[in-house]
C-alpha cells in the first residue's frame, strides 16, 4: 500500500505539471487543448536531441524551443479563432496534435528512445523496507517545485492577478483593459513549457517516442475535470486522484482499475460538477 | 566462255550454299529463341510482395521485403526465369489488403504471394479459393490461419504463439532455475497474456505465486512492479506487446531492480531491434520464441549462407521477420522449380512434399496443414564475444523442434476437405 501510495504520488505531481497548463489555457480562452501532449512529447525529443551537447541542460533548454512554437502554433491557428464555440478550438487542436505527431514520426522516425537517468540518480533508496528508483523521486520533487512556483506566480504578481481575474470573469476583465489576447498567447506558451519541462524530466522513466502524450494527455483532462474546470488548485488535487486511484488501484484490481477511475470521474462530475472544489466552470 | 561459264556457275553455287546454311541458320535461331516456349522462359516470374510499406509499421515490412530480396538473390534464377518482385502496401488496412492482393493476381499476374502478416493473412483467407494463387505468410500470430480456419492456398512459416506457449513447459522443466523459481505473469490485459499465464500455471511442480495484467495504454508499470515484488517472485513471464510497451516495462523494471530480483521471461521472444535497443538490460531476459533465429548460422549452413548475404546487401543483421520471409520465399521457389511450373496447384502441391533446408532450418508443412514444422529458440539473451552483422548482443540458441510444440493439423483445428 504504501509503494503504491509513494508511486501515485511521484506520478500525481507529473501530472499537476501537464494538468495545470491544460486547466490556464481553458480558463483564459474556454481553449481545449488536444494539443497539449504533443507538445509534451516535442519536450521529450527535444531534451533527446540537445542531450548530448548541453548534457542534463537540455532539460531546461527544451521547454525554451517549445514555448515559441507553441506561442506560434497560437497565433496562427487558435488565436483566429477563438471569438468562436469551444468546439472549432478543440477541433483544431486535435487536428494539430495529429499533424505534430505525424511530423514528429517524419522527423525522427517511429522509434521509441531510452534515456537513463544522470548516474548520481541511477539506483534505488530503502525508504520503509522498500526500495525506491532515486530518479523518480528527484523527478517528482522538480516537478512539485515548478508547480509550486507557478502557483505562486498566480497568487503574488500582476500578471498573475490578471490571470485570475480573466479566469473569474473573462468579459469583465475584458472591460477593465486588461489584454487577454496577449494573456492567452503567453499562457499557451507557458503550458506548453510546462509540458514540454514533464516531457524531458519524465523521459528517463517513460522513454521517449511519437505517442507518448498520449496517455498523460488523458489523465490530465481527467485531473482537470476532476478539479473543476480551469480552477488551479482543484486541478492539482485532481492529478493527485487520478495518480493515486492508478497507482493503488493497479495495486490491487489491475484489471479495474481503469473502471473505477471513471466510475469516480463520473460520480464526481454528477455529484460536483464544478469540480471537487466547486469552483471550476461547468463548460 | 565455258571457263567463265563454269567459273560463274560455280561461283554462284559457292554464295548459294552460304547464303543457304546462313538462311537455316537465321530460321533454326527464330525457331527456337524466337518461339513462345522461349520467350516464356525469358519472362521473369512475378511474386506479389504484400506488406506494410509505410506508417508506423514500415519497419516490419522493411524486414520482409529485405528478407525477400536476400531471397530473390542468393536463389538466382528459377527454371531458368529470373524473379520479378512487385511490392504492395496494404496501408494496414484489411481492405486495402484484399484489393492490392486481387490487383497482383488480375493485373501483374503473380504466381504467388509472399510477405504478409496477421491482417493481410487474415484478410485474404476468405478470398484465397477466388484468388488461386499461393500465399505463403510468414509473420503471423493468429491460430486460426493454420487453424479452424485454414485454407487450400494458404501457408505459414513462422511459428505461432501458441508453440511459443508451449515452448514454456520445455524452457522451465529443462531449466532447473527456471523450475525452482517463484512464478508471476505480468502482462497486457489481453487473452493471449492469459494464455501465456496458463501455460506457466500448468508446468508441473512450478511454484506460481500471482499474477497480474495491466491496460494496454500503461506507461507507468510501476503498480504492477510493486505487486510482482511483493509476491517475491524469482521469475517472471512477461507478456507484455512488443514495441514501446516493452521497452517501457523493461526500463521500469530496471529502475525498480526487478532485473536483478527476477528472471524475466519474454513468451514469443524478443526482436533483433529491441535487443540492440535495449543493450545490456536485455541480458536480463530469457527468451522463448522465434527471433534471433540468425544464430541457427552455426550449426545450419544456409542461414549462415542467408546472414552474410543479408549483411551484404542491406547492412544489419536479419532479423526474424527477415529470416521468415526469406524462408517463405525460398520453399516458394523450391516448390516452383520441384512443380516445374507457375500453376498455383502445381506449386501448392510441391508445397506439401517439400523438405529443404532454408534460412529458419529444416523446414517442411505439416501433414494434412498448412502450418510449417519451425523450431522454436530458446535461451538466454547474452552480449556477443564480438559483435556480428552489427550485433551486440543476441539470444543464445537453442533449438526446440517443432514436433514438440506443433500440434497436428486436426487437433488445430485444420480440416483443408471441409
Amino acid at each position: 500500500m504504501f509503494i503504491n501510495t509513494l508511486n501515485g504520488v511521484v506520478y500525481g505531481s507529473f501530472l499537476a505539471l501537464t494538468s495545470l497548463g491544460l486547466s490556464l489555457v481553458f480558463g483564459l480562452g474556454r481553449v481545449v487543448n488536444f494539443a497539449h501532449g504533443v507538445l509534451y512529447a516535442l519536450g521529450g525529443y527535444f531534451f533527446v536531441i540537445f542531450l548530448p551537447s548541453l548534457g542534463w541542460w537540455a532539460m531546461l533548454f527544451a521547454p525554451l524551443i517549445v514555448v515559441p512554437l507553441a506561442i506560434a502554433m497560437e497565433w496562427l491557428t487558435i488565436a483566429p479563432i477563438r471569438h468562436r464555440n469551444e468546439i472549432y478550438t478543440l477541433l483544431v487542436t486535435f487536428g494539430l496534435s495529429f499533424m505534430i505527431t505525424g511530423a514528429i514520426e517524419y522527423l525522427w522516425g517511429t522509434e521509441t528512445t531510452l534515456i537513463k537517468p544522470p548516474v548520481i540518480f541511477q539506483g534505488t533508496v530503502d525508504i520503509l523496507g522498500n526500495q525506491f528508483p532515486v530518479y523518480r523521486l528527484i523527478a517528482a520533487g522538480l516537478s512539485l517545485l515548478v508547480t509550486g512556483l507557478v502557483f505562486a506566480f498566480i497568487q503574488f504578481t500582476p500578471i498573475g492577478l490578471q490571470i485570475r481575474a480573466i479566469t473569474d470573469d473573462n468579459e469583465m476583465a475584458e472591460a477593465l483593459g486588461i489584454n487577454t489576447r496577449w494573456l492567452l498567447t503567453v499562457i499557451f506558451g507557458g503550458a506548453a513549457g510546462f509540458a514540454a519541462f514533464a516531457g524531458a524530466l519524465g523521459a528517463p522513466i517513460f522513454s521517449v517516442d511519437p505517442e507518448m502524450g498520449t496517455g498523460i494527455i488523458i489523465d490530465s483532462f481527467l485531473a482537470v475535470i476532476l478539479g473543476g474546470l480551469g480552477h488551479l488548485p482543484g486541478t492539482a488535487v485532481g492529478a493527485f486522484i487520478v495518480a493515486l486511484a492508478k497507482s493503488i488501484g493497479g495495486g490491487y484490481i489491475a484489471e479495474w482499475a481503469i473502471a473505477v477511475l471513471f466510475l469516480v470521474v463520473a460520480a464526481i462530475m454528477v455529484l460536483r460538477p464544478r469540480g471537487v472544489f466547486g469552483r471550476g466552470r461547468i463548460a | 566462255m565455258a571457263t567463265r561459264s563454269t567459273y560463274t556457275r560455280k561461283r554462284w553455287f559457292d554464295v548459294s550454299r552460304s547464303a543457304a546454311m546462313l538462311t537455316v541458320a537465321v530460321f533454326a535461331l527464330i525457331a527456337v529463341f524466337g518461339s513462345p516456349v522461349f520467350a516464356a522462359k525469358k519472362d521473369p516470374i512475378k511474386i506479389g510482395v504484400l506488406s506494410f510499406l509505410s506508417g508506423k509499421l514500415k519497419p516490419i515490412g522493411d524486414e520482409i521485403t529485405t528478407g525477400i530480396q536476400t531471397a530473390v538473390k542468393m536463389q538466382g534464377p528459377v527454371m531458368g526465369r529470373p524473379i520479378e518482385l512487385i511490392l504492395e502496401d496494404s496501408l494496414v488496412n484489411a481492405q486495402v489488403a484484399v484489393t492490392k492482393a486481387t490487383k497482383l493476381v488480375q493485373k501483374n499476374r503473380v504466381t504467388a504471394i509472399l510477405g504478409t502478416s496477421t491482417l493481410e493473412a487474415l484478410a485474404l483467407l476468405p478470398v484465397a479459393n477466388r484468388l488461386r494463387v499461393p500465399i505463403i505468410t510468414s509473420n503471423s500470430g493468429s491460430a486460426v490461419i493454420t487453424g479452424s480456419k485454414c485454407n487450400y492456398w494458404v501457408f505459414q512459416t513462422n511459428p505461432t504463439p501458441q508453440m511459443a506457449v508451449v515452448a514454456m513447459d520445455s524452457l522451465i522443466k529443462d531449466n532447473p532455475k527456471l523450475k525452482a523459481a517463484k512464478w508471476f505473469t505480468l502482462g497486457h490485459d489481453y487473452p493471449w497474456s492469459r494464455r501465456v499465464a496458463r501455460s506457466v500455471k500448468i508446468v508441473k511442480g512450478v511454484k506460481y505465486v500471482g499474477e497480474t495484467f495491466a491496460p494496454l495504454d500503461t506507461t507507468d508499470w510501476a503498480p504492477f512492479i510493486a505487486k510482482v515484488r511483493s509476491a517475491g517472485a524469482t521469475a517472471v513471464v512477461i507478456p507484455v506487446t512488443l514495441g514501446t510497451p516493452l521497452v517501457q516495462f523493461l526500463q521500469q523494471a530496471n529502475e525498480f531492480g526487478l532485473t536483478k530480483e527476477a528472471t524475466l521471461v519474454a513468451p514469443i521472444g524478443l526482436p533483433d531491434w529491441l535487443i540492440a535497443k535495449l543493450g545490456e538490460l536485455s541480458t536480463h531476459i530469457v527468451s522463448a520464441g522465434a527471433w534471433s533465429a540468425w544464430r541457427l548460422e552455426d550449426t545450419v549452413p544456409t542461414t549462415k549462407k542467408f546472414n552474410e548475404l543479408y549483411y551484404k546487401m542491406h547492412g544489419r543483421v536479419a532479423g526474424m521477420q527477415a529470416i521468415q520471409a526469406g524462408t517463405a520465399a525460398q520453399l516458394l521457389f523450391n516448390a516452383i522449380e520441384k512443380a516445374g511450373s507457375t500453376d498455383g496447384k502445381a506449386i501448392v502441391a510441391a508445397l506439401e512434399k517439400l523438405d529443404v533446408e532454408a534460412p529458419a532450418g529444416r523446414m517442411r508443412f505439416q501433414k494434412d496443414g498448412r502450418m510449417a514444422e519451425v523450431p522454436l529458440i530458446l535461451g538466454k539473451i547474452e552480449k556477443l564475444k564480438k559483435p556480428k552483422y552489427g550485433a551486440m548482443y543476441a539470444q543464445s540458441v537453442t533449438a526446440l523442434p517443432a514436433s514438440k510444440t506443433l500440434e497436428p493439423a486436426k487437433k488445430l483445428g485444420c480440416n483443408l476437405k471441409k
